[in-house]
């Protein structure tokens, strides 16, 4: 069967609409990628602000300023010199 | 009338003309100006942006983060794109932390913007609010805001520590710590607004270099707080601390802190005449050039001592004393008769050996080199003067260099606040070793120097005070009249103490200062020293410090060690053990082995095996390490093991 003139055109409009499928498809899944980056980044940041609010939480709970205060209201104090044991010990093989 | 053909020839032409006057323009337009037509085109609908790079970190020796960069945020509000603008309003406000009323007057704009900055925890429940816009930034955060603030500095409202910068070691390695800014070009609506799109890079930002310190957090607490209690209780107008480890030259902990809490690095910066800490320095002079013997001695005069053109006094007069008396109760007197034995050049010589007159090379931006005047500028009494420690000004980093130096067997080495320079990668791209600037003395009489300064510590030494039962310290006591605009102040006094911690291979010198002590003694037996024992105390209870606890339990005790039962009921503080030493020995480089999810005990045995030290955050199973698994860390070198409770 001889290709006609209409088969040429209607050849034609579908490779240029598989072609802008091709391009929008390209665009959508390239700006969901961009959105599942930004809220994944976005994330990490809220995740790392969090963990240095604990960070700094935590060393503040640990620190001597808040612990020693703490410690002697409750009767403790530091160890002398001659409380502290030291065990002589050789160094692991 | 024209013909018909002729007629249309005519039209023709003319549409021939319009459509090669059409394809002229249309060539114009897009040949020649083609590029400028572009240009103004993608700037109307594109935008470059600066992505901000990631400041680098600044870590203490065992890896706690000391400055941090993380990413904050502005807020800006559109109050015609609110939903429900009363509902919406009081959520921002509770959000914000602004008061309603502040809040509403700033709706009522076109566009309401606060600067902030605000966590992203702040603004995490704001991120599906219709109307509300972010703009990231990056900014500085201090974990532990005034731990070793005065070393650190602060960043400038630029998030750089260079000319807007506050100074410090934010300032000095700027140019590390802030990385390579990218570009990024960004699609933006004909409001100017940018359309949520794959940004197209054109540059990724490089993060700066993190930089691990040699300072060590719990140290550098202990010493803090020992001086902000010791300036309180004395009501004094300043100090500094200043800790070293001898061995590397590397700055554990420095503390400084003046009248009205202002924290300005004095120990780097502020000179001041040491007195009688610098009397170790003459007796170097004299031991080195043989100008002594040890049982030879001078008289004391009766504790007052005319020379042509001063008088000098000693406080606790002795009828005779030896050199090594001499120093044990610091007498004036007698390191003035030695110190006449000494030529000029050759005292003078010592004690810009121990590095007096010269900045020290930490690296710290206006370090001062303090004072020391060759011996053409001395005047008659300068001899005796530099050998009690005046017409000589130093800093406290000087000093504890020095004393280092004594401390290292006679090399003085060049004090260091860098430990170790890590890509954003990981990888690490400089390590400290330990510069040696020059022997100072022989090891042999380093040691006499050392046995010197461990009787001032004994019975009837000026710093019986600081002596710990268990532990022989070698150390120097130093009380000297402060000048104050020029002058010597009537009253005012600097009281300071130097010590090594133990007297035998000691690891830690110890330098503290205090200026004017105005309740109680001003004395440094009665201020700086005892101070100085009750830091060591808490450095020895202290869990992380870097002090080798193993070659400290094989050091002989000073005196009968405490029975393990006390009888006032004394619970004895066992430490645990192996004790490591944090040690800065460069050697070859290992892989870090990966003990993820393994037991503590496990993972400690591992990384010993492979030859590393184990300091130990935490308890449970391992989270994570510090440097990271798969990371190459020198054989000897620290690893930071992170562990948390079993899920």
């Amino acid at each position: 069967m001889a290709v006609k003139g209409r088969h040429w055109v209607a050849f034609w409009l579908i490779a240029l609409l598989a072609a802008l499928w091709a391009v929008i498809a390209r665009q959508t899944a390239a700006l969901n990628a961009a959105r599942a980056l930004t809220d994944l980044r976005e994330e990490r940041s809220a995740l790392e602000g969090r963990r240095a609010d604990l960070d700094r939480r935590v060393r503040t709970a640990q620190s001597r300023a808040v612990l020693l205060p703490r410690a002697q209201r409750q009767g403790l104090r530091l160890p002398a010199d001659t409380e502290i044991i030291l065990l002589p010990v050789t160094p692991p093989r | 009338m024209a013909k018909p053909l002729v007629r249309l020839r005519v039209v023709q032409i003319g549409l021939a003309a319009a459509l090669a006057a059409l394809m002229v323009r249309a060539g114009q337009v897009q040949l020649v100006e083609g590029r400028r037509y572009a240009a103004a085109a993608a700037a109307q609908r594109t935008e470059r942006v600066v992505l901000e790079a990631r400041r680098g970190a600044l870590y203490d020796r065992h890896g706690i983060a000391i400055a941090l960069t993380q990413e904050t945020y502005h807020v800006g509000i559109a109050p015609n794109e609110l939903r429900d603008a009363r509902r919406d309003a009081a959520f921002l406000a509770r959000q914000l932390r602004v008061a309603p009323g502040d809040l509403d007057r700033a709706l009522r704009r076109r566009y309401a913007w606060f600067a902030g900055p605000f966590t992203a925890q702040d603004v995490q429940p704001l991120r599906g609010l219709r109307g509300v816009h972010l703009e990231p930034v990056l900014r500085r955060f201090y974990p532990s805001a005034e731990l070793a603030r005065a070393v650190i500095g602060r960043v400038g409202d630029d998030g750089r520590g260079g000319s807007g910068g506050g100074g410090g070691l934010e300032r000095l390695l700027d140019s590390l710590l802030a990385g390579t800014p990218g570009a990024a070009v960004v699609l933006k609506d004909r409001e100017g607004r940018e359309y949520e799109s794959p940004a197209r890079l054109i540059a990724e930002p490089v993060a700066g270099h993190d930089v691990v310190l040699t300072l060590d957090a719990e140290l550098q607490e202990i010493a803090q707080r020992a001086l902000d209690d010791a300036l309180d209780h004395m009501q004094a107008e300043g100090g500094d601390v200043v800790m070293l480890d001898p061995a590397t030259g590397e700055v554990l902990a420095v503390a400084s802190r003046r009248e009205g809490g202002s924290m300005r690095p004095s120990a780097f910066t502020e000179t001041f005449e040491p007195g009688s800490l610098a009397k170790i320095f003459a007796a170097a002079a004299l031991i080195t050039h043989d100008r002594v013997r040890p049982t030879e001695r001078v008289s004391g005069e009766g504790g007052r001592y005319r020379l042509p053109d001063r008088v000098v006094t000693d406080e606790h007069p002795l009828p005779t004393l030896t050199l090594a008396d001499a120093i044990r109760v610091s007498s004036n007197i007698a390191l003035v008769k030695f110190a006449a034995r000494l030529r000029p050049d050759e005292q003078y010589g010592m004690l810009r050996a121990f590095g007096f007159g010269a900045p020290t090379g930490v690296e710290f931006p206006a370090e001062s080199p303090g004072r020391l005047r060759p011996p053409r500028e001395w005047t008659r009494p300068s001899s005796a003067s530099l050998a009690i420690g005046y017409e000589l000004a130093v800093t406290p980093i000087q000093l504890a260099a020095a004393y280092g130096a004594i401390a290292n067997n006679g090399v003085l080495l060049q004090p260091t606040l860098i430990r170790e320079v890590r890509a954003p990668d990981g990888a690490v791209l400089y390590r400290h070793r330990a510069e040696p600037v020059r022997r100072v003395v022989t090891s042999q009489v380093a040691a006499k120097l050392r046995d010197l300064l461990r009787g001032v510590v004994e019975a009837g030494g000026t710093a019986e005070r600081a002596a710990l039962a268990n532990f022989q310290l070698a150390a120097k006591t130093g009380t000297a009249r402060r000048v104050v605009g020029g002058r010597y102040a009537p009253g005012q006094y600097t009281a300071s103490f130097a010590a090594l911690f133990p007297a035998d291979d000691p690891q830690l010198v110890v330098v503290m200062k205090i200026d004017n002590p105005q309740k109680g003694s001003y004395f440094a037996a009665q201020t700086a020293a005892p101070v100085t024992r009750s830091m060591l105390e808490q450095a020895l209870a202290a869990r992380t410090v870097a002090i080798d606890r193993a070659r400290l339990s094989n050091v002989a005790p000073a005196t009968e060690r405490a029975p393990l039962e006390e009888p006032d009921g004394f619970v004895p503080y066992v430490v645990p053990w192996p004790y490591v030493r944090d040690s800065g020995q460069v050697q070859a480089a290992r892989t870090v082995p990966d003990v993820t999810g393994r037991p503590l005990r496990e993972a400690a045995r591992t990384l010993h095996r492979r030859g590393f030290h184990v300091v130990v955050k935490g308890w449970g199973v391992i989270h994570h390490t510090w440097p990271a698994a798969g990371e190459s860390a020198p054989t000897g070198s620290t690893v930071t093991i992170f562990a948390e409770p079993r899920p």
